[in-house]
């Protein structure tokens, strides 16, 4: 299918009249480092293009009440800069400066990395252990949904040919508090993740796990979480001998879910390594 | 006598130009009345073939499409005339050209890749040379499938075996390597009176003229190849890729033709790195010296030899390493299977036989419990050492310096010692 | 067919491009901005390297409409007429170019690096060029090179 029009609205209402409009022969662009691939290779096809990258409202960091609230059209670029973001929320940048090289950063959006539903997604692991919510906008108003009931399968959302997703959003992490994040890739720039494993977890006061949430990439059909792995933690303490069990059970569940795959000889076994760095991680920023 | 460059940093003659962008390569030619060129490649390793082109060259734009039945003389090859410039009757690996549609724009061409009619028939491939070497195999080509054996010897094979209080025998493999040069293959041709001017990076242009003249069967001389600046090779442009369709199109059209490859093009267009296959049995005695080797190396060159004889034969030749061993017997075989076909790179067959001689040094020092590194110092060339060919190296063999230097960098590295 | 205009180098362009044109094909096929090279179409090698807005993008991954009312900065805009920019200067001096062409890319998100951060650690300028393959130099002479130009761009600096 050829491309006949293109549209850059400056507002989230005109995106929406657009897609409204066009329906199924209109495809989104923003930072199109996955879309123009794929439409220049046929494994996607619109005759209509909305740009949303001159969507201001689209590009903003904010905190509202107790959510930190980050717009689709945001770079992972400026997720790494963000002063809102340094420190307490190192797990995200770190999952931000993981992806692509800094080319694609600097375009690439944190819209365009939940929307597409990767496997592979290097955002969307830390997104699902914060328990994020995003807020779509369509013609009939705005809705709110988990990421987790977002993703429905690799590459498929819950999101209407007229609706836009306009931000994700998630609770502010409180001083006991910490989100950690680990990237498995074969080379350190441009590499598609073998396994990224997110950890947010919540420190008692005797120093126990009161909560935890693992959400892991590259180990099933979408990002996903570990509950069973989640529910071993909660009220332990975290000491090297219920990590070292907490791992042993992630392995068992990774290799369960990879069955019949020729990574899942590799990837039980490195999944231990990737999680235990992560969960350090989020227990060194549980400290900020 | 006083150097005037030798021992300084010279700027290169091409550097400006370079950092500048003003460097020019093929892609970035372009000329007035030009029309662009696309190549319809095969999908399947093996098969008969029929094709039809008429439905294509209805196509607005679509200037002609040529297939076999417009080329003279329809082989090409730098040792062995085994390609086709264009498949007649059967394709011998994914990628092989079948056709080249010549159009006003990028968009027609591609869009006439697609309506080009090929029938396959598929016939059984063989994509292992070890198997590709049984006669029964299927043939690649019409004749065996072993196209070159190189073969040396040096002392007494069996006594040498009988002497060594260690022996050590594996196998080792290693893959198929694409250059992966930064620049895709890109070329423009054009007429200038009655000659063909093809203005393509290559690394071979005196040869690419030679075989662009046999192939459309014109005199040399009518024959210009302009080789402007070159982004990397590696030894992958020393085959033909496009210069004969670019050269044939133009010279049929009568206007300009360029064509550029896509990075997925590129990498079925030309050749690899050979995979080798390499049995070694090597011995040693109680002191540490190398007595015998013996070694089988089977490279497979794919669907084409390209330089296959030449880098077996060097495979061969550098067998044992740089070491001396004074009873050697080794076979080393090309074998064509429907496999990417394979060709110059970086060491030329030189490079695979290390992977195999020094795992057997490091299995062979373990086995002797020696030091691997005064295992190798033992062993390795020095000045007056006869190798396994018999040429005695009288001159320059810093090896031994060299090992000893490794050795000293090595320890000096707290961390890891890698 | 559709009209942009948009800031080139400098210089202020109006021109038509096809809906599906991505930004690499406007530079390179339509105003023959041809330092701008393609080596991957799909933003693995960073040849096409250009600064939007003073960003680095891969060019082969901005469809040309999206390009409307930006700055943009190919090779060709960097350096001063004849003279060249210290990192050009640095590249030449430290035997950093070889084959060539994945240099425009390679000094274009050197220059995105030292503008935002003009004395980089080694680390730091491998961070930078993380985006770019090269595959004749092993690296090492363009971080070198890279370095070299920090620095002529401080003692620029300190007599300006």
């Amino acid at each position: 299918m050829e491309i006949n029009e293109v549209f850059k609205p400056s507002k989230v209402e005109e995106a929406i009249k657009l897609l409204d409009h066009y329906q199924e022969t209109s495809k989104i662009i923003a930072g199109g480092t996955d879309l123009i691939i794929s439409l220049r290779e046929g494994k996607e096809s619109a005759s209509v293009i909305i740009d949303i990258s001159s969507i201001k409202e689209l590009k903003e960091i904010t905190k509202r009440e107790d959510w930190i609230e980050i717009g689709a059209g945001v770079t992972f670029t400026k997720v790494v800069n963000a002063t809102m973001l340094q420190e307490k929320y190192k797990g995200l940048i770190d999952a931000a400066a993981s992806v692509g090289s800094p080319q694609i950063r600097n375009a690439a959006t944190v819209g365009g990395n939940i929307c597409n539903a990767s496997p592979a997604a290097d955002f969307i692991p830390p997104l699902l252990a914060l328990e994020a919510v995003l807020v779509i906008a369509g013609s009939n108003g705005i809705r709110e949904i988990k990421l987790n009931d977002f993703i429905t399968d690799k590459g498929k959302v819950a999101l209407s040919k007229n609706e836009l997703l306009v931000k994700v959003k998630f609770k502010e992490l409180k001083r006991n508090q910490g989100l950690g994040f680990n990237k498995l890739g074969l080379r350190k720039a441009l590499a598609i993740s073998r396994i990224c494993t997110s950890v947010y977890l919540e420190i008692s006061e005797d120093s126990k796990c009161r909560d935890m949430r693992i959400a892991n990439g590259s180990l099933g059909r979408h990002g996903l979480r570990e509950k069973v792995v989640e529910n071993y933690f909660k009220g332990k303490p975290l000491t090297s001998e219920t990590i070292e069990i907490g791992s042993q059970l992630l392995e068992e569940e990774v290799n369960n879910r990879l069955q019949g795959r020729s990574s899942a000889e590799f990837k039980r076994e490195a999944v231990k390594g990737v999680f235990t760095v992560a969960l350090n991680k989020a227990i060194e920023n549980s400290r900020l | 006598m006083k150097l005037e460059t030798v021992g300084k940093n010279i700027i290169r003659v091409d550097g400006l130009a370079k950092v500048t962008g003003k460097a020019t390569y093929p892609q970035d030619l372009y000329m007035d009345n030009m029309l662009y060129g696309k190549t319809l490649r095969s999908t399947k390793p093996h098969a008969n073939i029929k094709v039809d082109t008429k439905k294509a060259e209805k196509i607005p734009g679509v200037i002609k499409i040529l297939t076999y039945r417009d080329v003279p003389y329809n082989h090409h090859g730098v040792l062995f005339k085994d390609h086709e410039v264009f498949c007649a009757k059967k394709v011998r690996s994914i990628g092989d050209p079948i056709a080249f549609v010549v159009a006003t724009c990028e968009k027609t061409a591609t869009k006439a890749l697609e309506e080009i009619e090929v029938e396959y028939e598929e016939l059984e491939a063989v994509f292992d040379p070890i198997k590709a070497m049984d006669e029964k195999a299927p043939k690649v080509h019409d004749k065996s499938n072993i196209i070159y054996k190189y073969q040396l010897r040096r002392g007494d094979i069996e006594e040498g075996f009988k002497q060594c209080d260690v022996i050590v025998e594996e196998e080792y493999k290693t893959s198929m390597v694409d250059h992966a040069f930064l620049q895709p293959e890109a070329g423009i041709a054009y007429l200038e009176n009655d000659t063909v001017v093809v203005c393509v990076s290559t690394q071979y242009p005196h040869f690419d003229q030679l075989e662009i003249a046999e192939a459309l069967k014109i005199p040399l001389d009518k024959v210009k190849v302009i080789n402007p600046a070159v982004g990397g090779a590696f030894g992958g442009r020393e085959d033909i890729t496009m210069q004969i369709h670019l050269a044939l199109a133009t010279r049929l059209i009568g206007r300009p033709v360029k064509a550029i490859y896509t990075r997925q093009e590129s990498f079925v267009a030309h050749s690899k790195r050979h995979p080798m296959i390499m049995r070694y049995k090597t011995g040693a005695n109680r002191a540490g010296r190398l007595i015998a080797m013996e070694a089988t190396i089977v490279g497979d060159t794919g669907a084409y030899a390209s330089w296959a004889i030449n880098i077996l034969r060097k495979s061969g030749v550098h067998a044992t390493g740089p070491y001396e061993i004074p009873n050697v017997k080794v076979d080393s075989y090309a074998v064509y299977t429907n496999n990417p076909f394979a060709g110059a790179m970086r060491g030329f067959g030189a490079t695979q036989v290390p992977i195999a001689h020094e795992q057997q040094m490091d299995i062979l020092a373990e086995r002797l419990n020696i030091d691997p590194i005064r295992f190798r110092l033992e062993n390795c060339f020095k000045k007056g050492s006869t190798t396994a060919t018999g040429q005695i190296l009288e001159e320059s063999i810093p090896l031994e310096r060299t090992i000893k230097e490794v050795e000293k960098q090595m320890k000096k590295s707290v961390v890891g010692g890698v | 067919m559709k009209k942009i205009a948009l800031n080139i180098n400098g210089e202020e362009y109006v021109v038509d491009i096809n809906e599906d044109m991505r930004l690499i094909d406007l530079l390179r096929d339509k105003l023959h901005f041809t330092g701008t090279k393609e080596g991957c179409g799909e933003g693995e090698c960073g040849a096409c390297t250009v600064i939007m807005d003073g960003e680095t993008v891969n060019s082969c991954m901005v469809l040309a409409f999206q390009a409307e009312g930006r700055e943009i900065i190919t090779i060709e805009g960097v350096g001063n007429g004849e003279a060249l920019h210290p990192i050009q200067k640095a590249f030449l001096e430290e035997g950093a170019v070889q084959c060539g062409f994945c240099i425009p890319g390679m000094v274009l998100s050197a220059k995105a690096l030292l503008d935002k951060k003009p004395a980089p650690t080694r680390n730091e300028i491998r961070e930078g060029i993380s985006g770019n393959l090269c595959r004749c130099t092993g690296y090492n002479k363009i971080v070198d090179a890279i370095d070299k130009a920090s620095k002529y761009l401080k003692e620029e600096g300190e007599t300006k």
